[in-house]
């Protein structure tokens, strides 16, 4: 069971803005942008399996077996449980928690979970996703910025490559 | 027909890049070698070794959801493996009812394992797969091959 963030905790709408590889690790970085357009990149580094499970849901590709998160929404159809929201709640040694909030004939159930596996399953049942305002302002993006105008250079020259390719 | 299978290893494979999760039968007479991917290997790994990580991994947290609303997995059954695609059944026990839920035998077994739910194998899945073939790739394995999980 997750712990429920504070209930007057302010929390503010985000979505998947995108999935950057990390050169040189086996991680990949999730990037979140706020849901309201204020300019605001949420980073979080995640594993590159999870990445990967997020990247599959983001460009709704249909995978030929059904993948992980897949098989969870399935569970989830079968016994008609749905995800209300996720929330990223807590951050402790940069390490952030997430809460997802099911709901069946009006039981609500909370569940502890990585962001990845959060946000996988949020995609995949189109759920909104939340991070508290406390955890906004606490999180760490030092060097963010700079890391990402660097990506984008990347990111771009490696299409020139795909499309001359 | 569907005989109880059980989890005898898993292995790395260096021709493929990939692992090897080895199904045995009680009195061994079948085998079943199911090739899995580097993340799903260590989802069933985790779980053979009863290593509690610091937060939930992805069946950890599917375990997790099902809980919540105290649906049971009741067993797992590889039901067919077609063209290096297998097939697997997760059943269900939820409110009185059972539901039948389609997977990939290595989401399944990995489930199976948290929920400590037995894992079965249909026999034409086992006929398809000749333990022959595995005993004879296990021979060209050298012994560097093995144990490389944590690479």
């Amino acid at each position: 069971m997750g712990q429920n963030p504070a209930p007057n905790q302010r929390l503010i709408e985000y979505t998947v803005d995108r999935v950057l590889d990390e050169t040189n690790t086996d991680t990949k970085i999730l990037v979140l942008a706020r849901k309201d357009g204020q300019p605001d990149s949420f980073p979080i580094w995640i594993g590159a399996a999870e990445g990967h499970a997020i990247k599959l849901a983001l460009d709704t590709t249909l995978t030929p077996r059904p993948m992980s998160h897949d098989l969870i929404k399935g569970f989830m159809e079968h016994l008609n449980v749905s995800v209300r929201r996720v929330v990223i709640g807590d951050v402790k040694n940069s390490t952030y928690y997430a809460t997802v909030f099911l709901e069946n004939n009006g039981v609500e159930r909370t569940v502890d979970a990585r962001p990845s596996d959060a946000i996988s399953l949020a995609l995949r049942t189109r759920a909104p996703l939340y991070v508290t305002e406390d955890v906004v302002a606490r999180r760490n993006t030092a060097n963010l910025e700079s890391w990402l105008a660097k990506q984008d250079v990347k990111t771009s020259s490696k299409q020139q490559e795909v499309r001359e390719s | 027909m569907i005989t109880q299978m059980h989890l005898k290893g898993l292995m790395f494979d260096p021709y493929n890049n990939a692992y090897i999760v080895v199904l045995r039968d009680e009195d061994g007479h079948e085998m079943l070698p199911i090739w899995v991917g580097k993340a799903e290997a260590g989802a069933i790994s985790m779980a053979l070794e009863n290593v509690a990580p610091p937060r939930p991994m992805t069946h950890d947290f599917m375990k997790s959801i099902l809980d919540a609303y105290d649906a049971k997995v009741i067993s797992v059954v590889i039901t067919d493996l077609n063209e290096n695609t297998y097939f697997a059944k997760i059943h269900l026990m939820y409110q009185d009812s059972e539901y039948t839920v389609d997977a990939r035998p290595s989401d399944a077994i990995a489930l199976a394992l948290r929920s400590n739910a037995p894992v079965f194998a249909k026999e034409s899945v086992l006929n398809k797969q000749s333990s022959e073939e595995l005993e004879q790739w296990l021979e060209n394995l050298k012994p560097e091959d093995f144990g490389k999980l944590d690479s």
